[in-house]
C-alpha cells in the first residue's frame, strides 16, 4: 500500500482515523493548514487554538501542539499566548458558530489589535456539531434544525459578513474568503492560507481567511448536493474573493 | 506609639498634602503608616479629611474611629468633626483665624493657631497648611521637622523651587509658633 | 529593584508585589476598585520585560490569560465582583486544564453591578471555585499592603506546584487604602519551577501536547475530576494559613479574614486588657479553610463570633469547622457610607456574647 505519509511531510497526521462527517469541509481545510504549516517549515514552533465545535478536531490531525480553547474564545486566548511566546506561530481554527456567533467580540477585537495571529474560520452556515442550528451565517430562508420555516431576516438577522467587518482595521494585513465547492476554488484557497500564516511569520499583522464549506450532515444534503449548493448559494451570497493583501507593502521593523 | 490623626480642611487648604507629608515623614523614621479615605457624610461637599495612624508596630485596625488624638481642623466648617472626633488625652489644633468661636474642650487640650495670618505674613495663604504642620510638629514632637522637611522637597522640590522655599518657610514659622504656644 | 519602603495604595502595592515577584504579563479591564492595578503594572511591568494589557472585556481578559498561562509563563489578572463574575468561564477551564496564574478581587458590594464601595461579598464565588465544575482555586486573603508582599511568593508557589489559578481577595476598603509597606528586591519566582514537562510551547521541544478539557467522557472524564480530587485534598491539607491571637486560654473567639481579621488585633488587646478572655483567628487561607485552626481551639472555648464585611458567607465554613462544637454568632453588614463595622462597634458586640 502507499505510504501517502511522503507526500504530506510530518505535519498532518494521517495515521489518525477522522472524525470529520463523509464530505465535510473541514477535512479540505485541516488538509490546507498543515500543509502551509509544512511548506514554511514553522511545525515545531506553531500552536493550533481551536474552538469549540467540529473545528475542534482539527489538530488531531496534525502533530502540532494544540489548546482547545472555551467557546468563541480561541482568539483571546492566541492574544495572551502570543503575548507570552511572540516568536511561536498562533493559529485559531473554528467554525461559523464560534467565531461569530459567541465569539465575534473576540474575533473582531483580536483582528483590531493587529499582533501577528492568524485565524481560519471555516463557515457551513450551520451549527455542525450539535446537529445543524442555525447560526449567524445561515442564507435567508434556509431551514435548519431551529429555523424549521427558514430563516427570517426580518428578526434572525442577515447572514453575516465576518471580512467585510475587518476590511477598515489598519492591523488587518491579509484578508479573504475562499471557498472549497470546487477543486480550482480548492487550488485558490490553498494560497490564501498560506498567505496567512506567511504574514505571520513575517510579523507583518493579523491575517483572516473564512473558508466556505459544505456540511452533508448539518445541511441534511448528499455530499454531492451540499457541493453544488454550496458552490451556487453559498458562493452566491458570500462572494469569495481577496479583500485586502498587505503583504508585499508591508515591512516588519 | 501609636498616633491616630485626622487632618481636615476645606477644598484647597491642602489638608491631604498634611496627610501625606507625615506618612512619607514617618517612613524616612522607619515607622509604619496607614492613611484611609473618608467615609460617610464628611465626604460630602468641598471639605475633606485625611485619616493618618502612625506607629512604631505594625498597625492593627487602620480606621480612625473618632479617636483621633491628634486632630487638626484648618476651616470653620470642619471644626466640629474635628471636635466630635478627638479623643480624651488627645490634641485637636484649630485654625483661629477662621474659627472665632472655639467650643470647650472635654478631656482633650485644644490649641488654636492663626495659621492663614502667619501664612500670609510668609508669603502666602495657601501655606496655611504647612504652619500649621509646622506646628503640629512643634507642639506635639510626633515626627523631627527634618524628616518632614525632606519628605516636602521629595514631593514638590523639582517642579516648583519657588514654591517649595515659601513652604519651608511657612513649616518653620509654624514649628517655632508650636514650640513657644 | 531593590528592597524599599514605599508609601502606597495596597492596589499599587499589588501591582509592585506581582511584578517584582515574576508576574510578566497583566491583562485587565477597568473597574472600580481594581483599576490602580493595572494603573501601576502598565507603568512598571515593562521595566520588568513584561507588559500590561488591557483588553475589551474580563471575558476577553480571563481568556487572555489562559492562553498566557499555556505557556507556562507567569499571568495575571485583577478586578473586582462583576468583573470576577464574568471571568468565571476561564477560571474553571484553567481549574480543568490545570494552569498556573494570579488573580485579584478587589471586592466590592453587589449582586448586580452593585456599587464601588468595598465588601467582602465574594467570598462564596472565591472559595467555591466561582464557575461550573467540581473544582477550587486557592484563595489567599491578605489584610495589609505588608502582607500582599509577603503572600506573593506563596501565591505563586501554589500556582505552580499545584498548577492552577490562585485567587487574592481582599475588600476593597483596604484594597484603597494608603499604607508603607516594605518592598522586595527582584526575583523571579515562577521560574524557580520547571515547566518544560507541560507547557504548551511547540513539538520543537517535546512530542505533541494538546490541551483538552472538554469531551471527557466516561473513564477520562473520571479520571481528570479525579485527578483534581486528589490534588485539592493535597492542598487541603498542606495549605491551610491562618494568623490566631490569645485562643489558648480563651472563652470567646473572634473569626474573621481581611481588614475585620486586622481589627481583631486591637479587639484582643483591648478587651484583654480588661481582663475578658478573647481571642481571635484570622483565615489568611480561605480556601482550603483553616479548618485545623477550629480543630484545635481549647475547650475553655464557649462561643465563636464571625465577622464580615457581608451578610454571612465565611460563616457557614465556620459552623462546618466547629460542627455544632459551640454556638457560632454572626455579625456583618455591607454597603452604604459605613460599609462595615468599626473597631467599637465589635467590641460592644463581643462584650454583649460575654454577658456585659
Amino acid at each position: 500500500m502507499q505510504d501517502l505519509g511522503k507526500n504530506f511531510g510530518k505535519t498532518l497526521n494521517l495515521d489518525k482515523l477522522t472524525s470529520y462527517c463523509p464530505g465535510c469541509g473541514h477535512g479540505i481545510v485541516t488538509r490546507l493548514v498543515a500543509e502551509a504549516i509544512e511548506e514554511l517549515g514553522i511545525r515545531e514552533r506553531t500552536v493550533s487554538i481551536v474552538g469549540i465545535g467540529c473545528g475542534g478536531f482539527s489538530h488531531h490531525y496534525m502533530d502540532i501542539d494544540a489548546i482547545e480553547a472555551t467557546h468563541g474564545r480561541a482568539p483571546s486566548f492566541a492574544v495572551g499566548y502570543k503575548l507570552a511566546m511572540p516568536e511561536n506561530i498562533v493559529f485559531t481554527y473554528a467554525g461559523d458558530g464560534d467565531s461569530c456567533a459567541i465569539g465575534l467580540g473576540d474575533l473582531l477585537h483580536a483582528a483590531n489589535k493587529g499582533m501577528p495571529i492568524t485565524s481560519i474560520m471555516i463557515n457551513n452556515t450551520v451549527f455542525g456539531m450539535t446537529g445543524g442550528q442555525m447560526s449567524p451565517t445561515s442564507l435567508d430562508g434556509q431551514v435548519t434544525a431551529t429555523t424549521p420555516r427558514g430563516r427570517d431576516v426580518s428578526w434572525q438577522g442577515y447572514p453575516l459578513l465576518v471580512p467585510e467587518m475587518m476590511r477598515a482595521m489598519p492591523g488587518v494585513k491579509f484578508l479573504a474568503r475562499e471557498s472549497v465547492a470546487t477543486p480550482k476554488q480548492i487550488m485558490h484557497a490553498k494560497k490564501s492560507v498560506k498567505k496567512a500564516f506567511e504574514c505571520q511569520v513575517r510579523g507583518l499583522g493579523y491575517a483572516f481567511v473564512e473558508m466556505i464549506v459544505p456540511c452533508p450532515t448539518g445541511l441534511k444534503k448528499s455530499v454531492r448536493e451540499s457541493y453544488d449548493w454550496c458552490a451556487s448559494q453559498m458562493n452566491a451570497y458570500f462572494q469569495p474573493q481577496i479583500f485586502k493583501d498587505e503583504m508585499e507593502q508591508s515591512h516588519a521593523d | 506609639m501609636l498616633t491616630k490623626c485626622m487632618f481636615s480642611g476645606s477644598g484647597g487648604q491642602g489638608s491631604a498634602l498634611m496627610a501625606k507629608l507625615v506618612c512619607l515623614a514617618a517612613i524616612r523614621e522607619g515607622l509604619k503608616v496607614v492613611m484611609t479615605q473618608t467615609y460617610g457624610i464628611e465626604q460630602r461637599g468641598g471639605d475633606s479629611t485625611a485619616y493618618v495612624i502612625v506607629s512604631d508596630e505594625p498597625i492593627g485596625s487602620p480606621i480612625v474611629e473618632k479617636d483621633a488624638t491628634l486632630a487638626v481642623a484648618l476651616s470653620k466648617s470642619i471644626y466640629d468633626l474635628c471636635f466630635e472626633g478627638s479623643a480624651p488625652g488627645g490634641s485637636l489644633f484649630y485654625n483661629s483665624s477662621l474659627v472665632e468661636e472655639p467650643r470647650q474642650p472635654d478631656g482633650f487640650e485644644q490649641i488654636g493657631l492663626p495659621v492663614s495670618d502667619m501664612a500670609m505674613k510668609v508669603g502666602s495663604v495657601r501655606a496655611a497648611n504647612m504652619v500649621m504642620l509646622g506646628a503640629v510638629l512643634g507642639r506635639s514632637g510626633l515626627l523631627r521637622l527634618e524628616s518632614v522637611e525632606e519628605a516636602l522637597k521629595e514631593t514638590m522640590g523639582a517642579k516648583k523651587p519657588a514654591l517649595l522655599e515659601m513652604n519651608i518657610k511657612a513649616l518653620h514659622a509654624g514649628y517655632e509658633a508650636g514650640r513657644e504656644g | 529593584m531593590s528592597q524599599e519602603t514605599l508609601f502606597l495604595k495596597n492596589t499599587e502595592t499589588f501591582a509592585e508585589s506581582m511584578a517584582r515577584c515574576g508576574v510578566k504579563y497583566h491583562f485587565a479591564y477597568p473597574i472600580t476598585p481594581a483599576t490602580d492595578v493595572m494603573k501601576r503594572t502598565a507603568v512598571i511591568l515593562p521595566r520588568y520585560g513584561g507588559t500590561m494589557m488591557q483588553m475589551e472585556s474580563e471575558l476577553a481578559v480571563s481568556s487572555a490569560l489562559a492562553g498566557a498561562a499555556c505557556s507556562g509563563k507567569l499571568a495575571a489578572t485583577s478586578s473586582s465582583g462583576p468583573g470576577m463574575s464574568l471571568m468565571q468561564e476561564a477560571v474553571s477551564f484553567m481549574a480543568g486544564a490545570e494552569l498556573p496564574c494570579i488573580m485579584l478581587d478587589s471586592m466590592r458590594v453587589g449582586p448586580g453591578d452593585g456599587d464601588i464601595v468595598g465588601a467582602q461579598s465574594d467570598y462564596y464565588m472565591a472559595t467555591r471555585g466561582g464557575g461550573h465544575g467540581d473544582y477550587h482555586v486557592p484563595v489567599l486573603a491578605p489584610a495589609s499592603g505588608q502582607e500582599i508582599v509577603e503572600l506573593m511568593p506563596r501565591g505563586i508557589r501554589l500556582a505552580y506546584v499545584y498548577r492552577t489559578p490562585v485567587l487574592f481577595v481582599i475588600d476593597g476598603v483596604t484594597a484603597q487604602t494608603t499604607e508603607s509597606a516594605t518592598l522586595p528586591e527582584y526575583h523571579d519566582y515562577a521560574a524557580d519551577y520547571d515547566v518544560s514537562d507541560w507547557a504548551y510551547t511547540g513539538t520543537g521541544k517535546h512530542p505533541k501536547r494538546a490541551l483538552i478539557t472538554g469531551s471527557y467522557a466516561h473513564e477520562d472524564g473520571f479520571q481528570m475530576n479525579e485527578r483534581l480530587r486528589r490534588k485539592y485534598e493535597r492542598i487541603t491539607e498542606a495549605e491551610q494559613l491562618w494568623e490566631e491571637d490569645s485562643v489558648a486560654d480563651a472563652e470567646l473567639v473572634v473569626a474573621a479574614f481581611g481588614i475585620h481579621g486586622r481589627m481583631c488585633k486591637d479587639l484582643v488587646r483591648a478587651l484583654r486588657a480588661e481582663g475578658k478572655k478573647v481571642g481571635s483567628i484570622r483565615p489568611i487561607s480561605l480556601w482550603p479553610f483553616p479548618q485545623k485552626a477550629f480543630d484545635a481551639l481549647p475547650d475553655t472555648v464557649r462561643q465563636v463570633l464571625v465577622v464580615e464585611m457581608n451578610h454571612g458567607q465565611m460563616v457557614d465554613d465556620v459552623r462546618l469547622a466547629l460542627n455544632g462544637r459551640v454556638p457560632v454568632h454572626f455579625f456583618g453588614k455591607t454597603g452604604g457610607d459605613m460599609p462595615m463595622y468599626t473597631l467599637h462597634e465589635m467590641i460592644a458586640k463581643t462584650n454583649s456574647l460575654l454577658g456585659e
